[in-house]
């Protein structure tokens, strides 16, 4: 496009000064050619060595050089062909073989001065080029800037509301019911249990982070309740490195794969199965792990609120850093592990 | 009446004993943890009632109805709230939220008596042999969608490969059982083989009208056009003369 009404204007111009001959043609033909094809070979370059990528200042730089050197190359590739073909202008060709200079020297001259228009029309092309990716980037920076916005107050919602599970607290509460004859003393602990679940659901969404230790006494208690209505179904199994304790974790977030290993693991089980929570520091993380026995068969709903929430609240306060995964690790058991980064005091 | 309580939670199977007390009339025989259980306890006990949990471990209450060749009374017993129900769109469901309310379940044992009631009378000529009758239902399941039907509200079952297709109301669900299978189980006096495809109810026919070869073609009440084979035919007419 832009080559195009480059040719038309200049074919415009030639004819007014009365210049329209076949000569003209040819190097217009030859400089459209060149023009086109240097330029999209400076597309390719700036897309491999990811210029855009870098800062504002290396750009400039680059972009200036870039510019320079493809405007060079161009002018000398048209000079060798025009040479070739011998179609010289005439004042080109006086040019060249002057007899007080070398013919390269000559040469060069020629080269510079083809070079600068090049230089002119490279640099408003690049000028356009850059500006066009600037215009978009900042736009898609903008756009995302207001998705994660949304995504932040959706998921706020979404634990609010799924921090309890009515289904759960229902159970319990019939659960208990049932005990208040058969085992008063338990019934007791039960209420205790399900208003420390409840309390701290409520205070939940306030902190971005919680020490392990107060996430632990939450699951404790939950675990406990859905030990009351599993009875010999549920097994659990603590391994908590003591040194843990004292790690920030995301409010609620071991909750939500501990109830996730209760519904999708344990509750599907006739026969029911073992719950395992892991604490330890590896590697230079500190890892959490929650096993259950139970069967992935390949289908792993990640739009479940579960591992989204998962995944998008470790993404959301450690970024890249932290790791979730949930696997099956061997034929009974379902392993959800996630991966802290730990920060150095 | 007699009654099965299928729960996987002991707790909870333990309080819902423990409120039927105050009903002599209905008796609990029995009780099941998990679906399979339950199907081998209603085949053994032969209940009146089921009390049914619909999340359980292995397959769910509705999976488990829809096993049975007919469906007993049945109250379903769950956490869910009503409008969580809603999404299983079972009709005519007779359900209890857990912690049961003893007001509702004294409505409900109330509901039962009195059907059982209207019912008695064609159940009692009906018992020795296993075939279906009228006031019979069936549970039938099809996809997320599920209903409990009585066999007088059917008006045609259609072969459709291994399946059979319902018509009742405005639905016609599938149901993995053979035409052949059905017409065992169904009353002829009701339910007329009208060829090798069709089943119809013979009190849901609208017109009768002479077709090819002597045939006859009948009108259902739900608009569907069924044609009786020639063979057929000399059955129909010897029964409607009768």
């Amino acid at each position: 496009m832009g080559w195009g009404s480059f040719s038309l204007t200049n074919t415009f111009f030639a004819f007014s000064f009365k210049q329209l001959d076949k000569i003209f043609f040819y190097h217009l033909l030859i400089f459209l050619a060149l023009g086109l094809m240097i330029s999209h070979l400076m597309r390719e370059i700036i897309i491999r060595a990811a210029i855009l990528q870098k800062n504002l200042r290396r750009q400039s730089f680059l972009f200036v050089g870039l510019t320079l050197i493809m405007a060079l190359l161009a002018s000398y590739f048209k000079l060798e062909t025009v040479e070739q073909l011998e179609i010289l202008t005439s004042k080109d060709a006086q040019l060249l073989h002057r007899p007080d200079f070398s013919y390269w020297i000559n040469k060069m001259v020629l080269v510079l001065s083809g070079g600068f228009s090049y230089f002119i029309l490279f640099f408003i092309w690049n000028l356009i080029y850059f500006m066009f990716h600037y215009v978009t980037k900042s736009q898609k920076q903008q756009m995302d800037t207001l998705r994660l916005e949304s995504l932040v107050k959706e998921l706020e919602l979404q634990t609010i509301k799924a921090h309890i599970n009515p289904h759960f607290i229902f159970n319990s509460l019939n659960s208990i019911r049932a005990l208040v004859d058969e085992n008063p003393q338990r019934a007791r602990r039960a209420v205790t249990e399900l208003s420390n679940i409840l309390r701290s659901s409520m205070h939940a969404e306030k902190a971005e982070t919680v020490t392990l230790e107060r996430e632990l006494n939450i699951v404790k208690d939950y675990l406990a309740l859905e030990n009351m209505r599993f009875e010999d179904r549920l097994k659990v199994v603590y391994e908590i490195d003591e040194d843990t304790l004292d790690q920030p974790v995301p409010p609620m977030m071991l909750q939500t794969l501990v109830e996730n290993a209760i519904k999708h693991g344990i509750s599907k089980q006739i026969h029911g199965g073992i719950v395992k929570l892991i604490s330890v520091f590896k590697d230079g993380y500190h890892e959490l792990v929650v096993q259950n026995t139970g069967q992935l068969n390949g289908r792993v709903n990640a739009e479940g609120f579960g591992l989204s929430s998962t995944t998008n609240r470790l993404g959301l306060l450690y970024g890249s850093k932290a790791k979730f995964d949930i696997r099956q690790i061997n034929g009974s058991l379902v392993e959800a592990r996630v991966q802290i980064p730990v920060e150095d005091v | 009446m007699k009654a099965i309580i299928i729960d996987d939670e002991r707790l909870a199977r333990a309080e819902l004993k423990k409120l039927l007390l105050d009903y002599p009339e209905v008796e609990v025989v029995d009780e099941a943890a998990n679906a399979e259980e339950g199907l081998a306890k209603i085949e053994l006990q032969q209940p009146d009632l089921i009390f049914l949990d619909i999340q359980m471990p292995g397959k769910t209450g509705f999976d488990m109805l829809a096993q049975l060749e007919k469906a007993p009374h049945v109250i379903f017993t769950t956490a869910y709230d009503e409008f969580a129900l809603k999404a299983f769109e079972v009709n005519a469901l007779d359900y209890l939220v857990k912690p049961i309310e003893p007001k509702r379940l004294a409505d409900a044992v109330q509901k039962l008596n009195a059907s059982e009631i209207r019912d008695s009378r064609p159940d009692i000529i009906s018992t020795n042999n296993s075939l279906l009758t009228e006031n019979d239902q069936v549970f039938v399941k099809d996809g997320e969608r599920c209903w409990f039907v009585k066999l007088n509200e059917i008006r045609l079952f259609e072969s459709v490969g291994n399946y059979a297709k319902v018509f009742f109301g405005a639905n016609k669900p599938l149901i993995l059982k053979s035409l052949n299978a059905l017409e065992e189980r169904l009353d002829e006096k009701t339910f007329f083989r009208a060829n090798r495809k069709h089943i119809v109810n013979l009190r849901m026919i609208d017109k009768i009208e002479p077709y090819f070869n002597g045939g006859l073609l009948l009108e259902l009440k739900g608009g569907e056009k069924i044609e009786v084979s020639r063979r057929q035919t000399v059955k129909f007419k010897e029964m409607m003369s009768l």
